[in-house]
């Protein structure tokens, strides 16, 4: 999923916290599910290094695919897996393949023996919810000094303990290592929305949908804080696709009211041919697919065009409508809308709009035309000029910071006005 | 739907064939108002009937199916069968024309036999055909079994990036020279053909045995694009070091756009002998993928006399792309086959009409059968394959060692900028002095 950047002050939930989360969300729908913790950090060192916790966890990969379970990799290696129990039978035989995976180490061949921990703590969630909130909440604890130690050392270094603005670049390695950690990551956390409004004149903002998307900012905080997800644009192409299939379980799961009705969501085009989309596919009814919006990437359409128009022919076949995303004014001479069989153009503001022109000397305004005024959407709007000069040249549909802050406005100005409606 | 997973993931006891075989020995005890249908998917180009397609496929047939109270089977060859009841014949044909219209680009959808023999699907009604059907169904789980048991070398899984990031590290060691590979193209003037360039890149193939024998490096196309920044690197520094006995008119490479602000690219640049050209290639992916600085590049490059080529044009990018608006002076159009037919050919050809067809090459000339194509439609410059067979021809023609080698050999030598093949060649001036050629003539004059 291809996601805004977006970074914002509020503190930055860590694994534990999001396990922390789930489990107290967890409270309401304890029966039926049991969980484990399976103690990766009781293994010798040279057990729990990056590529066996990978392996650990890609044994559960099938059961997040398939919505019947959650996966959390803490900071120490553990890691914790809850499911319902009708998974049960594929978590004992992937216990049986990491007891495999592990069975040189000193914890597996001495498990018997009553002096050593086990290697899997067991929760039946509805009888040990109790016990098992306590875990989590010491795991955070133990996250939250280990960050404090971390803290000091680096200011006993004399280095400033706040984030350094340089940031080290993305690498195929680090790459490897957050997608480890987003397989059983719940990003629920990090979904904003954003509105898409018809702005025409001075009317107020009218929502016509949602994009959803992850905050690849709080992403970063949370999971690599020093590393700069931008600095490879096709590493970060290729991490967006990890992200679909996070945001499509997320949708699956049907619990969040907020994700529901007329949404947009960023996907790759080799995602709507995966068996995750089918599988979200499956969960949409009929009725609501009219209303979603699939964003595609304009490099990932050009990169094979052919897998685009077989997914855009599926796509539309079943109902989604289609947007091209990440349109820049000095690409927007190459994308031909109608050419493309798409049913909307999403154009990245840029203050150069303001002289009307492409980079080709042709008029601005009458690529709107061609396009089609109400289906061009003006979007990173963060400021009132960017509404003012894309109503110059026609364009009805507005998306960014700006539309938001007018959108609460307005609701702010509902809501006085019904309170005062109420008053005698 | 019934899935099975088409990746040999190990022996699988029931396979969808042994179901299917289930299933119509079933419907053989009330053939009445059965169809059967079978989707000759496995007959698509392998590029057209990729895992994603056929699940797709599978997936927009699934409602009807149901309607129907039918089943599908997705077989292990690719192919889809699909038994239906009492469908409506409208439906079913209509469902059948969206499917063949999922797959209109490959030929196969718009083929026929010769004699009328759809290609692309064969609908059995049982109460008729269940003897031709249960044939059919019995073969396809034969060959199933044949398949299984053969030996076939798995497919290589696609780079990860954990993958990649070791590879990176075994090609900062690398000396990237062994794997350089270049082909001339030509231009045709009056009776004559000249060389006018030479295209120098890694040979993908060979890196790919050297550095990852078990992922394929072409497998994941971020992974590929991250690693073709390192690649650029390479290239230019085995560029720099690369010692012909004469240089070609002009030098072409395929870099990305940012590696033209990298230290390499201007140490290669000035490395060049005087009076050598040089164009870069980029892909239509890099234009769109950063358009201003695509722009600028190509500013800087015409102030320094450089040439910009857009490389891998086909019916494709053509079609959704103005690529005339590139502004590049040199159009690589890939030759397929298909180009042959009117319709492709028609695209292909008015989405260049303002293009000056000096600018225009005709790239991975496989055959005499491109060339002929190409001049038939105005284009006077070529590349490919078959160029390098003439040109290895035409030397073997004039040169005095001749006598020592074959023209398989000439070809593989003239490929190669060192090692042992190129010390292998008695003449090294010759491999890299392209003697004058005669222009490739039409046998057949044009329509």
């Amino acid at each position: 999923m291809s996601a805004d950047v977006q970074t914002k002050g509020t503190p930055v939930p860590s694994t534990e916290n999001l396990l922390l989360d789930y489990i107290h969300k967890l409270e309401r729908h304890r029966h039926g599910r049991s969980a484990c913790r399976i103690r990766l950090s009781l293994l010798q060192a040279q057990n729990r290094r990056e590529h066996h916790v990978r392996a650990a966890l890609s044994t559960f990969e099938g059961l997040i695919r398939r919505l019947k379970g959650q996966v959390f990799a803490l900071t120490n290696s553990d890691i914790v897996v809850v499911f319902k129990d009708v998974a049960l039978d594929e978590v004992q035989a992937a216990m049986i393949k990491l007891r495999f995976l592990f069975d040189d180490d000193p914890l597996l061949m001495n498990e018997s023996s009553e002096e050593h921990p086990p290697f899997v703590e067991w929760y039946v969630v509805d009888k040990d919810y109790q016990t098992l909130l306590r875990m989590a909440q010491s795991m955070v604890n133990e996250d939250i000094e280990r960050r404090t130690q971390d803290k000091q050392r680096s200011e006993e270094a004399g280095q400033p303990a706040q984030r350094q603005k340089r940031r080290d670049p993305l690498t195929p390695a680090l790459l490897a290592k957050l997608q480890t950690a987003l397989i059983g990551a719940d990003l629920a956390n990090m979904m904003r929305r954003q509105a898409i409004c018809a702005m025409v004149g001075q009317a107020p903002p009218q929502p016509l949908f949602y994009e959803l998307f992850f905050s690849i900012g709080e992403l970063q905080e949370t999971l690599l804080p020093n590393v700069g997800l931008d600095t490879s644009p096709w590493l970060f192409q290729e991490l967006t696709e990890t992200l679909d299939y996070r945001v499509l379980s997320l949708l699956n799961r049907h619990d969040d009211r907020s994700l529901q009705g007329d949404v947009s969501i960023n996907l790759n085009v080799q995602t709507l041919l995966s068996q995750d989309f089918l599988t979200f596919d499956d969960g949409i009814k009929s009725s609501q697919r009219g209303t979603i919006v699939i964003e595609l990437q304009k490099v990932d359409i050009f990169a094979d065009l052919n897998a685009f128009l077989f997914a855009r022919d599926f796509a539309r076949e079943r109902g989604y409508r289609i947007c091209i995303d990440g349109v820049t004014v000095d690409s927007l001479p190459f994308i031909d809308r109608g050419r493309l069989g798409i049913d909307l153009l999403k154009l990245a503001w840029d203050a150069s709009l303001v002289e009307g022109k492409l980079p080709d000397g042709n008029l601005l305004a009458d690529y709107v035309r061609k396009c089609g005024p109400s289906r061009t959407i003006l979007c990173r709007c963060d400021a009132a000029n960017a509404i003012q000069v894309g109503q110059s040249v026609g364009i009805t549909l507005f998306q960014g910071r700006h539309v938001e802050q007018m959108l609460a406005a307005e609701t702010q100005r509902l809501r006085g006005g019904a309170y005062t409606r109420r008053r005698p | 739907m019934n899935l099975s997973p088409r990746d040999p993931g190990g022996p699988e006891v029931i396979t969808q064939e042994h179901l299917l075989l289930d299933a119509a020995e079933r419907a053989g005890r009330v053939r009445e108002g059965r169809l059967a249908v079978h989707l000759h998917l496995s007959r698509l180009r392998p590029q057209n009937r990729q895992e994603g397609y056929l699940r797709v496929a599978g997936r927009m047939l699934e409602p009807m199916v149901s309607a129907y109270r039918g089943q599908i089977f997705l077989l292990s060859n690719a192919d889809i069968v699909f038994l239906v009841n009492q469908p409506s014949a409208l439906e079913l044909k209509d469902q059948i024309h969206r499917l063949r219209g999922l797959f209109a680009k490959d030929p196969l959808t718009n083929d026929d036999s010769g004699d009328g023999t759809d290609l692309f699907c064969t609908t059995y009604d049982l109460t008729f055909d269940f003897d031709a059907f249960i044939a059919m169904v019995k073969e396809s789980l034969a060959n199933a079994r044949s398949r299984n048991r053969g030996t076939q070398a798995p497919e290589l899984k696609p780079i990860d990036a954990a993958g990649l990031g070791a590879v990176l590290e075994r090609l900062t060691m690398l000396d990237a020279g062994p794997f350089v590979r270049r082909q001339s193209a030509i231009e045709l003037s009056g009776a004559n053909a000249n060389v006018i360039f030479q295209e120098f890149f890694i040979s993908m193939a060979d890196l790919q045995r050297a550095i990852s024998p078990d992922a394929n490096l072409l497998g994941n196309r971020w992974m590929f694009q991250h690693l073709s920044g390192t690649l650029d690197q390479r290239l230019l520094e085995a560029m720099r070091r690369m010692r012909l006995t004469r240089h070609p008119p002009a030098v072409h490479l395929n870099l990305n756009i940012s590696t033209l602000s990298e230290p390499a690219f201007q140490a290669m640049e000035a490395a060049l002998p005087e009076g050598t050209g040089l164009g870069v290639e980029v892909q239509i992916l890099d234009v769109l993928a950063g358009s201003r600085a695509f722009f600028e590049a190509q500013r800087t490059l015409k102030e320094r006399g450089r040439h910009l080529v857009i490389d891998g044009l086909n019916e494709a990018t053509l079609t959704f792309m103005d690529v005339g608006r590139t502004g590049a002076d040199l159009f690589k159009l890939d030759w397929t086959p298909e180009l042959q037919e009117p319709h492709r050919r028609d695209v292909v050809l008015s989405a260049l009409k303002h293009v000056d067809p000096a600018k225009l090459l005709l790239a991975r000339c496989e055959s005499e059968t491109a060339i002929s194509w190409g001049i038939d439609h105005g284009l006077q410059k070529f590349q490919g394959r078959y160029v390098e067979a003439m040109l290895a021809a035409t030397t073997m023609a004039v040169c005095d060692k001749a006598s020592a080698c074959t023209l398989a050999q000439c070809t593989q030598r003239h490929a190669v900028i060192g090692g042992q093949l190129r010390q292998d060649c008695g003449n090294n001036l010759m491999l890299d002095t392209p003697p004058p050629m005669r222009a490739p003539k039409r046998k057949v004059p044009a329509r």
